[in-house]
């Protein structure tokens, strides 16, 4: 039987990590709570855009845009890995740097050039440890990552793939679908492929009225420059999502990673408890025993 | 004229005697008495341990008392027990006294030698420090046996020390140009006759002769009163000592299990009048155990290389008996029982174990570096378990994870097949030798292989066979 000592030690031990998972738990569930806030904020936005171009598109304009197509070349590509800042929420940034790996292997194969980008900390450091070194590394995102910033990044690579530098855009991220069900999925964000709202049928009606001038839009200067906006700003608007989905899927795995932490914990605790016990009990036993032994052999 | 007493009061497994004050037996010396129990014939032996004062003794039965009466005849005769010695004792099976159990002809011309002896003295010991390679992996890598030294197998109930044990004697033995004596020391008897069996089965290397014809066994199994029990491992070690101070050869001494000695001892101490000390146990269990395992020991001329079995009870290593013991070996394998609920056998912890040649000074440099790297990584992973069974492996830093990654392949490439489990696991036995040992697990510590599934280090012997068997299974998957 163990040492008495050594057991209740250490069960202090683990109760002290018991307080720090289950706090950790408390703070993750608030924060999961407001990033889903702003998440359910982000795709009402999403979903207007998408109203947008099922407008123009419905009034038989043809929705094409540099974006939207292939590039010719393709040798230059980027990947974007986002992880979280912070450990502690189980598989999470495991996850996201695994899958990372995998992309950027396959990315390898295809492009000449492939330019690596991580955000948060622990990918960083993952990529750093398998000598792998990123080319840009941001660590400004947390649970409310601001679109201002995210702009600044989207409109980066809106300019080099204008420019003929990018032909490739893969977002390496975990998708958030419920509280339940994460997804960690690598997405292609430019080329745009296609823009959502884009493949509504044209309304013969509204092309002729547009035509005739008796459009229920009126669209200023036109239709085409509208168009020109709307489409880099969908991207923006993808990237920011991708952003909110990571930032909120990080805060549900740290939830139940802490959760079941603490769980794990008191079941620990519960089998120390025990093993403490008995060793104590059996400390005391042995020592009554001697001590009547003892008595037993000096009167025999 | 005989020296005749009476025996004047029965308790249990000891009885005392009295004799006329002037001619008192002496410590240790032998008497004899007759029993008719049921018509049944017998002569129970019996060993001095006490004076009591005015002409009485206080004898140790070595037999059963059942039908002993106050008042019968008690004889001194005149020395201790004694065992024959010597060759012919090659092959054949005996009971603490000396005499053959195993159905043949008594030994009634051979030499004969008392089980008590003095250790021998310091200027005689040997004190040549050599290598003794047995093929079994995590025994050569970090607890390697010395050759003419002593090695303890400890464990609780159940984890294979008398399986460590026989197999031990499979690969030692059967490749040994020398003598070996078993003693069987409070365990089952079927163990000691599956034993025996298998040594009349087994061929040393490939003369054509077995291993039986090379080796005398003594057995004072469960059934015998602790008397038995509590000399038997002397009747053997006698033997023994004969093989090594006449022959010059080098002898094995198996003993299972050690700890039944400790326990006969405490089972009569109190008999005896000796007040219990830690745990019940006797008082005198130090002297005891010292008086055993010095006479263990090789001399300039002869070693005596030994190998024995040490009971843990309630797999606590504090317990008197076993912590006893611990101090008189060269090497000690410490098997767990956490390892063997994993399914790895031998269940050896590859950190409680040691040898005191595990030093560059004995087993060279590159073997201590290795074996040093293994044991890091192991304790590593032991000091994350906590962490790992609170927060999960994915929490642990890069480079931890892939210490838990290497620990877990180390952990089960320890393992191997045996060749008395054969029929056990489907596997043949496997010997790897030191070189292989060293370079396997180098190239494990190096990550060289830390592609291949964890499964496929199962029983296995040196990597490359790792290798083949995750081929095998890519197959079958």
């Amino acid at each position: 039987m163990a040492n008495a000592r050594a057991l209740d030690k250490r069960r202090k031990s683990i109760r002290n990590i018991k307080k720090i998972t289950r706090t950790m738990e408390l703070i993750a569930t608030a924060r999961f709570k407001k990033a889903m806030d702003r998440a359910t904020a982000a795709s009402d936005y999403t979903r207007r855009i998408t109203g947008v171009v099922a407008d123009l598109a419905r009034a038989g304009l043809e929705v094409s845009h540099p974006l939207l197509e292939a590039p010719e070349k393709s040798t230059d590509a980027t990947l974007l890995v986002l992880t979280g800042n912070r450990g502690l929420c189980g598989g999470y940034n495991g996850n996201a740097l695994r899958l990372g790996m995998k992309s950027r292997a396959a990315l390898l194969e295809e492009m000449k050039n492939l330019t690596l980008e991580v955000s948060g900390k622990r990918g960083i450091n993952g990529f750093k440890f398998r000598d792998i070194e990123a080319d840009e590394t941001f660590t400004q995102f947390d649970d409310q990552p601001e679109y201002a910033e995210i702009e600044k990044i989207a409109n980066r690579y809106l300019a080099a793939y204008e420019a003929g530098k990018l032909h490739r855009l893969d977002v390496t991220y975990t998708k958030f679908h419920t509280v339940a069900r994460q997804e960690i999925v690598t997405e292609t964000l430019l080329p745009l492929g296609k823009i959502e709202g884009a493949d509504t049928p044209v309304d013969p009606e509204a092309v002729a009225a547009r035509e005739s001038g008796e459009s229920l839009y009126e669209f200023v200067p036109s239709a085409e420059s509208i168009l020109e906006e709307v489409v880099p700003t969908s991207f923006r608007i993808k990237l920011f999502k991708c952003f909110l989905d990571a930032a909120v899927s990080e805060q549900v795995a740290r939830m139940i990673a802490m959760k079941s932490a603490t769980e794990a914990a008191n079941d620990m605790i519960k089998d120390l408890s025990r093993t403490y016990n008995r060793a104590r009990q059996s400390q005391i036993t042995g020592e009554i025993m001697e001590v009547i032994g003892g008595v037993e052999a000096l009167e025999g | 004229m005989a020296n005749i007493g009476k025996i004047t009061q029965v308790i249990g497994s000891t009885f005392d005697a009295e004799f006329n004050a002037d001619s008192m037996p002496a410590i240790y010396n032998a008497v004899t008495a007759d029993i008719d129990a049921g018509g049944q014939q017998r002569k129970l032996y019996g060993e001095i341990s006490k004076h009591l004062g005015g002409g009485r003794v206080r004898c140790v039965a070595l037999g059963s008392t059942e039908g002993l009466r106050r008042g019968a005849d008690c004889v001194d005769t005149g020395a201790p027990v004694s065992v024959p010695v010597g060759e012919e004792t090659l092959g054949r099976v005996f009971n603490m006294l000396g005499e053959p159990v195993d159905g043949g002809a008594a030994l009634d011309k051979s030499e004969r030698r008392s089980i008590h002896r003095a250790a021998p003295a310091v200027a005689d010991l040997s004190t040549n420090t050599e290598l003794f390679e047995t093929g079994i992996k995590v025994v050569d890598l970090l607890t390697p046996f010395v050759r003419g030294g002593k090695a303890g197998l400890f464990g609780g109930a159940g984890l294979g020390k008398t399986v460590i044990l026989t197999e031990l004697i499979a690969r030692i033995a059967s490749q040994h140009g020398g003598y070996s004596v078993f003693a069987g020391v409070g365990e089952r008897t079927r163990e000691g006759t599956d034993l025996w069996l298998e040594m009349q089965e087994t061929e040393i290397g490939s003369t054509g002769r077995k291993v039986i014809e090379q080796t005398a066994m003594v057995f004072g199994q469960m059934n015998e009163p602790p008397g038995a029990r509590l000399r038997v491992a002397l009747s053997a070690l006698t033997m023994a000592e004969h093989f090594r101070d006449s022959t010059g050869a080098d002898t094995l001494l198996f003993v299972d299990n050690i700890f039944r000695f400790s326990q006969a001892g405490s089972e009569v101490s109190a008999l005896l009048g000796r007040m219990p000390s830690a745990v019940g146990y006797q008082p005198t269990l130090a002297t005891e155990m010292g008086a055993l395992q010095e006479r263990i020991t090789s001399t300039k001329s002869g070693a005596i290389t030994s190998v024995q079995a040490v009971y843990v009870p309630a797999d606590d290593p504090t317990d008197p008996a076993p912590a006893t013991a611990f101090g008189q070996l060269d090497a000690f394998l410490y098997l767990e029982r956490s390892i063997s609920e994993k399914g790895i056998y031998p269940a050896v912890d590859p950190l409680a174990s040691s040898s005191r040649i595990l030093d560059p000074a004995y087993v060279g440099d590159h073997h201590y570096e290795v074996a040093r790297r293994v044991q890091t990584t192991l304790q590593r992973y032991r000091e994350l378990q906590d962490i790992i069974a609170i927060l999960g492996v994915d929490e642990l830093s890069e480079q931890d994870k892939l210490v838990v990654h290497r620990a877990r392949r180390i952990e089960r490439f320890l393992s191997q097949p045996f060749y008395v489990a054969e029929v056990f696991t489907g596997k043949k036995g496997e010997f790897t030798s030191l070189a292989d040992t060293i370079r396997s697990f180098e190239e494990l510590c190096d990550g060289k292989w830390d592609h291949l599934p964890e499964d496929a280090f199962m029983y296995v012997g040196a990597i490359e066979q790792a290798e083949e068997q995750a081929k095998k299974m890519a197959e079958k998957a």
